[in-house]
């Protein structure tokens, strides 16, 4: 079957599907979600399961005939900012974001079936700090679920992109907004915050998803009096300001009823403003989604002074009988945690270079500085590395539970800083510190792909890039890995050996998230392309100058 | 070694100086630069330019353009006159056409080196803002007080900044502007505003509260729409306001009892004795509240409330009430407009009222000293009271307290 014959079997099959369903659209249900990545023709949850182990069993494309790998369709996103959408589908439709629109598309087709505008107060790109972008949305029970730039939260009808409800979250000029793909987990839809860099106060919060009412908001920042409000010694107002955003969506294990989600930096950067460990900054945080309570944390980064987000996505695995989280952290370590108790089982560095600790201490938990760490506190020029790009940026990991091998687009970039005092305004930059990059000696890759092995870190194989990678990572039982450049390739390597085994130029920079799903006996692969995101945008590498923003949505099938 | 001479290197490039002076705070300028324009225009400017304007880019002979894109914001950049400082603005133009601290500012924009702070004050104490010329913010809405007349205008204030800047030995230019406020609310917020923005060198009719001499200090305020107001000044535009000074007193505004000829037989003393008569209420006025609070019950039962305004007094004019307690000025203007008229203003004058001055920034000391002596000489020989009279204003010479202690609702109740 060629291309054409495939499109055209997908649409006399679209049609038959949307008839077999009409009047119950609404049947994706919890068991759904959790189940999710068992149906193949279904892509329900963000991160291709609850765990986001970015994994799947499909095979039909596999390193033997990927490079038969061709377009079946394309859809332009009519739009030039970064995209970042993680493609959900069900009942054969795909639902894809940007930061001013949702689509829901035909997904044999890429036809579009419905497109919903949204409008948000010109002002506000002036609190997103690192790319005008969204992340995706969350499906369940005949609505689509979404965040948009000005923090509101919205719910669309799934059959026609209606909006049902809005709720607005706060107020986008005090530096909040949100990018985040919201999750539903227990009944709950539950979102975070960006804002890290604004002096914002973070927190998660829970969503009825029927009507929008809010149901809890928890602080990332503890108010004075509250549990961890001891950690903020300044005493002042530190905390009121002290960032630790949750702008990437966290897992769930609906076993033990709870979500994990990460938290970013502490605001300002100059930690010497904010002495005590400042917590629930920079933190791994268990919740129980009904109440939003705090069940467990681990701090990877205590007064961190280094814009360590530790947002990065956590990945469940079974390791030596185990149920663990896995962290590729900015920090540059890679944290394995008990899932059940957050108690640290592995953290060791998956990088080259960190000079920020000499380790983290498997009694306490802690890491062990180094004068570089000292230094940056007190106000000192240091050069760290990983640089606030991070050991791995947001772009997520995917983990082969077969191989036990997680598959890193990790960061080989330094940083010159200085901790200034910092000046708030609302929704104007809260640094508090100047800084560059320090960036590899010419020659060396700044970006490498790598397969780590996650209780030691170490690197099975690695294929490094003059310009970093910085989108998502998708890991296949065709023994494939699947990801995206910036200069615009969408890749495939051998999952064993790291050789690159296909690519295709889609025309923009790619920091999308990479999906693959069935439908029909066809295993298709999809990708949203579209250049920008904080590397684009703050690293000033001019050899990007050649790549043209715009983003699609690429779908791609074997050919006969 | 040679990794330590690297990194050293490389803080140079980052925190040291730049290659040569420059004639602006290049430190300041970055900072506003990473903290405003970084997240899309790149750090130092360097961007692929794929999706972002390319800074480095940008014509240096169109300062115009550039302070309209970043006021108003342009296609998808969002605008940024609402948070941005007036200075912040003036160094980003500054670090853009500089190319970042690595080329001299262009020879008609360079400004003068700006040091610290006692510096920089001494780098404005020029007299007035354009050499030889007094400008005075008016009014055009301003009643007796100030109009724009196809050539130049009218009223006390305009024939006083015209008498200072004749005897100073300077040109006179008028900046006009529009105040939303009511006549008898002195839009003091706009009066700073307009100073600390350089709109003008001058504002009179400043109402000597104390209150309103120290209140809006650090503050930020917008401007009222004037004449020259450049184009790429949005409406949320707003200004860092800086400390003032007020000349010596030129005038005083106070409050009488206007009446209708036929029906008026009586001596007033205070506000009570207006009892007895039809009373009209200017409401949301001082006038207005003094009138209910120090009247007799009787009175406020005989009393009809109207909105204030020129339209007040008009209908008074039509028999609809006897008579009320108004601000003089108020009088003034309705006798200018009204030609006929069977209103008639008592002798009274109610105890509450205040002095009026001249306002402009602290810093412009000298200009402050060269006027007191005039003004102080014109209350003094009679030439204010003439000017007054040109102006058909019911002249009253200020008295002590020069500066008055705000009202307090013990002052409405009890000076009477």
């Amino acid at each position: 079957m060629n291309v054409n014959q495939l499109k055209k079997f997908g649409f006399a099959m679209t049609a038959v599907v949307g008839m077999s369903v009409a009047g119950q659209i609404s049947a994706q249900t919890a068991d759904e979600l959790i189940n999710d990545n068992s149906d193949p023709s279904t892509i329900l949850t963000y991160g291709l399961g609850y765990g986001q182990q970015r994994h799947s069993a499909l095979d039909k494309i596999n390193v033997d005939n990927v490079s038969k790998l061709r377009p079946a369709w394309v859809y332009s996103l009519a739009d030039t900012r970064g995209q970042e959408s993680f493609p959900m589908i069900y009942d054969g439709v795909m639902y894809v974001t940007t930061h001013k629109s949702t689509m829901a598309l035909d997904a044999l087709t890429g036809r579009q079936l419905w497109k919903s505008v949204i409008e948000y107060p010109a002002e506000t790109p002036r609190v997103a700090c690192c790319g005008i972008v969204n992340r995706g949305v969350a499906l369940y029970n005949g609505m689509v679920y979404r965040t948009t730039l000005d923090a509101h939260v919205i719910a669309l009808d799934m059959k026609t992109g209606e909006e049902v409800w809005r709720t607005k979250s706060i107020d986008y000029k005090d530096g909040y907004s949100m990018t985040v793909a919201p999750m539903m987990a227990d009944g709950v839809l539950i979102t975070g915050i960006s804002g890290g860099e604004y002096g914002i106060r973070g927190y998660l919060e829970g969503y009825d998803p029927a009507t929008g009412a809010r149901l809890w908001r928890t602080y990332t920042i503890p108010a004075p009096g509250e549990p961890g409000s001891e950690t903020w010694k300044d005493g002042g107002d530190a905390w009121e300001r002290g960032g630790a955003p949750t702008w990437l969506t966290g897992s769930y294990d609906p076993e033990l009823n709870l979500v994990f989600w990460g938290t970013g930096n502490p605001a300002s950067w100059n930690a010497g403003l904010r002495p005590g460990d400042n917590l629930y900054a920079s933190s791994i945080l268990a919740l129980d989604p009904k109440t939003g309570s705090i069940e467990w944390h681990y701090q990877t980064s205590p007064n961190d002074p280094f814009d360590y987000d530790t947002t990065n996505e956590l990945v469940h695995a079974t390791i030596g009988g185990t149920d663990v989280l896995m962290q590729a952290n900015r920090n540059g370590f890679f944290y394995v945690l008990e899932r059940a108790t957050g108690k640290l089982m592995a953290a060791n560095t998956f990088v080259d270079k960190v000079t920020w600790a000499d380790g983290i201490d498997m009694e306490t938990g802690r890491p062990m500085d180094t004068e570089v760490a000292t230094k940056a506190r007190t106000g000192e020029e240091v050069t760290y590395w990983p640089s606030a790009f991070g050991g791995k940026n947001w772009s997520p990991m995917a983990y082969n539970p077969d191989t036990q091998t997680a598959f890193v687009n990790t960061l080989n970039i330094g940083m010159n800083y200085k901790a200034v005092e910092p000046q708030y305004r609302p929704g104007v930059f809260y640094f508090g510190a100047e800084f560059s990059w320090d960036w590899p000696a010419e020659g060396q890759p700044r970006g490498i792909l790598r397969a780590i092995d996650p209780m030691t870190g170490e690197t099975k194989w690695e294929d490094g890039t003059a310009i970093p990678r910085l989108g998502g990572v998708l890991s296949t039982a065709g023994n494939l890995v699947f990801t995206g450049a910036q200069t615009g390739e969408f890749e495939a390597f051998n999952a064993d050996t790291g050789e690159k085994v296909w690519e295709f130029n889609t025309g923009s920079g790619i920091v999308g998230q990479p999906v693959t799903w069935e439908m029909n006996g066809t295993q298709y692969v999809t990708i949203v392309n579209g250049i920008g995101a904080v590397y684009a945008l703050f690293s000033g590498d001019e050899r990007l100058a050649s790549i043209p923003p715009g983003g699609n949505v690429w779908t791609f099938a074997l050919v006969e | 070694m040679l990794k330590k001479i690297a990194a050293s290197l490389c803080f140079l490039a980052l925190f040291g100086a730049p290659v040569f002076a420059q004639d602006f705070d290049l430190n300041k300028a970055k900072r506003v630069y990473k903290d405003f324009c970084s997240h899309c225009h790149g750090i130092d400017m360097k961007n692929a330019g794929n999706s972002s304007y390319d800074l480095r880019k940008f014509p240096k002979d169109q300062k115009d353009r550039f302070y309209t894109s970043v006021n108003k914001g342009k296609g998808d950049m969002p605008a940024w006159g609402d948070v941005l400082l007036p200075e912040e603005l003036d160094l980003l133009w500054d670090y853009v056409v500089s190319r970042g601290g690595k080329e001299p500012l262009p020879k008609d924009q360079a400004r003068a080196p700006v040091t610290d702070d006692s510096e920089q004050t001494e780098q404005h104490s020029s007299l007035t803002v354009t050499p030889g010329t007094l400008t005075a913010c008016l009014a055009k809405n301003g009643g007796v007080m100030s109009s724009r007349r196809a050539k130049g205008g009218a009223g006390l204030d305009y024939e006083l900044v015209a008498a200072l800047a004749d005897r100073m030995g300077l040109a006179l230019a008028i900046e006009w502007f529009e105040s939303e406020q009511e006549e008898e609310s002195t839009p003091i917020r706009e009066i700073y505003a307009m100073l600390a923005y350089e709109v003008c060198d001058v504002i009179p009719g400043f109402a000597l509260y104390e209150t309103s001499l120290s209140a809006f200090y650090k503050t930020r305020a917008a401007l009222p729409r004037y004449d020259n107001r450049p184009e790429h000044l949005g409406r949320e535009f707003q200004v860092d306001l800086e400390p003032i000074s007020v000349s010596n007193p030129y005038a005083r505004m106070e409050m009488g009892v206007v009446y209708r000829t036929p029906e008026f037989e009586r001596e007033i003393t205070k506000v009570a004795d207006m009892q007895g008569l039809r009373i009209g209420v200017e409401q949301g006025t001082l006038a207005g509240v003094l009138t209910l609070r120090q009247g007799t019950d009787q009175m406020t039962q005989d009393s009809i409330t109207l909105n204030p305004g020129a339209d007040f007094l008009w209908k008074m004019e039509q028999g609809e009430f006897d008579a009320a307690l108004v601000t003089i000025g108020a009088y003034d203007f309705h006798k200018k407009q009204n030609f006929v008229s069977t209103l008639a203003l008592d002798e009274y004058r109610h105890p509450i009222g205040f002095n009026l001055s001249v306002a402009m920034l602290k810093r412009r000391r000298d200009l402050l000293d060269q006027m007191d002596p005039i003004i102080d000489g014109m209350v003094a020989d009679g030439a204010m009271a003439a000017l007054a009279e040109k102006s058909k204003v019911t002249y009253s010479a200020p008295f002590e307290p020069w500066v008055q202690k705000h009202l307090t609702m013990r002052d409405i109740l009890l000076t009477r």
